[in-house]
């Protein structure tokens, strides 16, 4: 469908040209065919007159809705959920009692059906603060199996097995062109819940929340809070899917424990996994094949239902992981993203406009001070009574061999591990208990790995450098980002290479706020080339942008060639530090240079 | 009244039991895999319909056959579930397809059964005959429960410990890069994993057939609480799976006395939500090194 309209964008333009590239993102073509489908689907059968095709779609886009905030969750998030069927039948439920039961007007039922609904997510939510992972799958399911033996045993309140039946003559009023208040309002709701989880997508609320699915660790050190994001998709997930609970009432007329049993809750997951993964057209196309084929090719054979279920998903992950639509949106990109090689990612070109700023010579002001710091996991003592001052500006390596505590000094400075003793401080301020995520204003990093995330765009990538802001960038900063990102909005950033994964992380530190640099390993797997304008970089960084950086590297030349001073450690002790005329000559250190300049 | 708690402690061990060899079940595969199987509920059920179908009203000899015959073939199954939901694992930078496969295995047992067998409970003759703990009426099959838990607890212990293919599971847990740098079989380890976590509840399924509920509706019911079992004992904790397990049992058994039967699996989810709350790492978890 899509791929067709920009196939024909593609054609139209030269190929090479820039503004030749495809979308790097489908997401809104995809967005506004969704909308094209739940308009048809919803409106076609009012037009026609055909009133079980009505009824039969007024449940089916209820249903695409409630797939939309679980694929928001599962993909966005990254949190599998069993349980949003629950989450349905509890805004169901809560508003056929309060409404059907005890006679409040439709309005109010609704808000109190809401208001549970939302309590019911924090069920899921509550636990997603302290754990992830599998741990809330089975919470969830968990919730699913208990939720109608609930409904059964609290009979009092519920009505038991006979359920509850509520008139609402309004919703079924004709309002124009054959058209019920309820069809408008059942077609209008999948529509929004696509909209919502496009914005989402685009705001910096939503791409926090990719970071922290994707990486928990590296969203740590871009000031995000992983638990409050798994938290936020939660609460959202539930006030979306508890609204598609309240129009569950009128578009059935009635609730009884079996509609919400965990099959229902399975029906939204496997949509989600056979329409395709993250996908705006995923959970429509999902719905449709999961619940339409079976509950019509297979009316008669009702106990068939859940096989087909089982049967489906199990085929979309072991034939086509990426669903029915990621398997198209993936043709697509194929074809039509072409890797640029050493032009795909070049920074040099967009720091001149930085370069105005003059030369500057580290100073002695001390930004970084560890005090007899000391870590051990176990019985290992990977830091050991460590003292450690870095000063402001300058470029400090720290070097040893593996094992020598080197990482687990960049962890605990960037707060993802604790020192058991000891105390440090950056900026003057003491951090020792302080969270990464708190430590990430002042304090940038790379990871051995870099932490790369092909969902997004390579713009995408560097800007979660400006989201991870707390204060208003400078306007040379808003320059080098609007470059930056008019270069690099449709690219991909999965096809670059090792060193250039480097870079965008090392750009969008850049981006940051913060003073302090912590590299890890840069060095590793990059071209001599590479090396080369690495080592520029990162002079540009200290001397230009009077940022500090703290450099792990085995490669000594390149160490020597850019340190103002150097620390060697050996089993988790500081054995030597000084300059690099020095500490050539020091014991310590001669014995890393036998059999090569390598350590 | 005496004789009330010690019913409720005594059935709660024992069903706690079957929760426990579940839990066990989830930390061979955990260790080796980093995998849950959510059909293991299925597995125990399915070693259930082997003794209602094989071995109900038989002596002793054939039922032990049965027996083995019943461990064998959903250890079979078990590994061959395996290496299914390992396939997509091998080529995919993704890591927790897993998570939907073994659902999906999960669903597709179920309805398998519910189509067959219809969703009645089924139910089997003991082989044990009941006996009497201090005037209380016993069934056999609480104390083949309990009898199993203790018997796969030791032979895990000693299978870990003891031999090569164990030990090199042990070595997956503790580093899969280095097993796997060391020239271990790791795939090869990995099904024979799942073997056992078959072997270990297709056998529990079939000596506790005389008190479960054969039927299809079980089996989430008990992944779940076996789930729960492992989380309160600590994940990979087999130790902990020995207190997990019957600690369950009992506050289910005294929610069903207390409140009622319907509220027992909101006991469960409630303690599953606490103890992630509290204590995530369970009461014998083990904190570990972060990766970064």
């Amino acid at each position: 469908m899509n791929v067709s309209n920009t196939m024909h964008a593609r054609t139209g333009v030269a190929a090479g040209e820039h503004s030749a590239k495809p979308r790097f993102s489908s997401d809104l073509p995809q967005l506004w065919i969704g909308i094209a489908l739940i308009a048809v689907t919803g409106l076609a059968p009012s037009l026609i007159g055909n009133s079980y095709w009505v009824h039969t779609f007024h449940l089916v886009n209820i249903y695409i809705a409630a797939a939309v905030f679980q694929n928001f969750l599962f993909v966005d998030a990254g949190q599998k959920s069993f349980g949003q069927g629950v989450i349905l039948g509890i805004g169901a439920y809560v508003t056929a009692i309060a409404f059907g039961l005890h006679g409040l007007p439709f309005a109010v039922a609704s808000l109190l059906g809401l208001g549970a609904a939302v309590l019911g997510g924090l069920l899921f939510a509550l636990p997603a603060l302290r754990v992830q992972y599998f741990h809330l799958g089975f919470v969830t399911l968990s919730a699913a199996i208990v939720f109608p033996q609930l409904l059964m045993s609290l009979d009092r309140w519920t009505n038991g097995i006979n359920g509850i039946s509520v008139q609402l003559p309004w919703a079924h009023f004709e309002q124009f062109l054959g058209f019920s208040t309820l069809t408008l309002l059942v077609t209008l709701w999948p529509m929004a819940a696509l909209a919502i989880h496009y914005l989402l997508r685009r705001s910096r609320l939503g791409r926090q929340m990719r970071v922290a699915a994707a990486s928990p660790e590296a969203a740590r050190t871009l000031g995000i809070k992983p638990g409050l994001m798994r938290f936020t998709a939660f609460i959202i997930a539930a006030i979306g899917t508890g609204i598609c609970g309240i129009l569950y009432l009128p578009a059935t007329g009635y609730v009884s424990p079996q509609g919400f049993n965990v099959e229902l809750s399975f029906v939204f997951f496997f949509a989600v996994v056979v329409g395709g993964r993250g996908q705006m057209l995923g959970p429509i196309i999902g719905i449709w094949i999961v619940f339409i084929l079976p509950n019509i090719a297979l009316a008669q054979f009702v106990e068939y239902r859940l096989l087909m279920y089982g049967v489906l998903t199990l085929a979309a992950i072991m034939l086509f992981p990426d669903g029915i639509v990621g398997s198209i949106e993936r043709w697509r990109v194929k074809r039509g993203v072409a890797g640029r090689g050493e032009q795909a990612f070049r920074v040099d070109s967009f720091l001149e406009g930085l370069e105005g700023a003059q030369e500057r010579k580290p100073s002695d002001e001390v930004v970084v001070e560890v005090k007899g710091g000391t870590k051990r996991f176990g019985a290992v003592v990977a830091v050991d009574n460590v003292d450690l001052k870095i000063r402001k500006g300058e470029i400090h390596g720290l070097i040893g061999a593996n094992g020598s505590g080197k990482t687990s000094l960049l962890n605990i400075l960037s707060g993802l591990s604790r020192l058991n003793e000891g105390s440090f401080m950056i900026n003057g301020r003491n951090c020792t208990r302080m969270p990464a995520d708190r430590i990430a204003s002042m304090l940038g990093r790379t990871f051995q790995t870099p932490r790369i995330f092909p969902q997004f765009s390579l713009w995408e990538n560097l800007k979660l450098g400006l989201d991870a802001r707390t204060v208003q960038p400078t306007p040379e900063i808003l320059r080098l980002a609007s470059a930056l990102e008019s270069e690099f909005d449709n690219d991909s950033a999965e096809l670059l290479s090792h060193g250039q994964r480097r870079l965008v992380e090392v750009m969008r530190a850049l981006l940051k706020e913060a003073t302090v640099v912590l590299f890890d390993e840069p060095a590793a797997g990059l071209s001599s080339s590479e090396r080369e304008n690495f080592a520029k970089l990162i002079r540009f960084l200290s001397r230009r942008m009077h940022k500090t950086v703290i450099l792990v590297e085995h490669d000594l030349d390149l160490v020597w060639g850019i340190a103002d001073r150097i620390t060697v450690m050996e089993q988790g002790r500081v054995v030597a530090s000084g300059d690099p005329a020095n500490m050539a000559t020091d014991p310590a250190v001669q014995h890393m240079f036998i059999g090569g300049r390598h350590a | 009244m005496l004789s009330e708690i010690f019913i409720i402690a005594v059935r709660g061990i024992a069903i706690g039991s079957i929760f426990a060899l579940i839990a066990m079940s989830f930390n061979v595969t955990f260790g080796a895999t980093r995998i849950l199987n959510f059909a293991q509920g299925n597995l125990l059920i399915m070693g259930g319909f082997f003794a209602f179908f094989l071995a109900n009203g038989v002596g002793l000899g054939w039922w032990l056959l049965m027996l083995l015959a019943a461990g064998s073939l959903i250890a079979l199954f078990s590994a061959f579930q395996g290496w299914i939901t390992l396939i997509p694992l091998r080529s995919s930078v993704e890591q927790d397809s897993w998570i939907i496969s073994t659902v999906a295995v999960s669903v597709i047992l179920g309805a398998l059964m519910l189509i067959t067998q219809g969703p009645f409970a089924y139910s089997v003759q003991s082989v044990v005959p009941p006996f009497r703990i201090l005037g209380v009426r016993t069934p056999g099959a609480y104390a083949l429960a309990i009898g199993a838990m203790v018997f796969w607890f030791i032979a895990l212990r000693l299978f870990m410990t003891r031999t090569f293919v164990g030990l090199a599971i042990s070595a997956l847990s503790q580093d899969f890069d280095a097993a796997r740098a060391a020239g271990l079989p790791v795939r090869r380890l990995q099904l024979v994993s799942f073997a056992i976590s078959g072997l270990i509840v297709g056998t529990a399924g079939f000596l506790v057939a005389p008190v479960i509920a054969i039927s299809p509706d079980a089996a989430l019911r008990y992944v779940l609480n076996g789930f729960v079992a492992v989380v309160v004992g600590g994940l990979g904790s087999n130790l902990g799976t020995l207190i997990g397990g019957p600690l369950v049992g009992v506050v289910m058994m005294l929610t069903a006395y207390q409140i009622g039967g319907a509220y027992q699996d909101m006991a469960s989810l409630l303690i599953l939500v606490t103890i992630l709350m509290v204590r995530p790492q369970g009461l014998f978890g083990r904190t570990s090194a972060r990766q970064v």
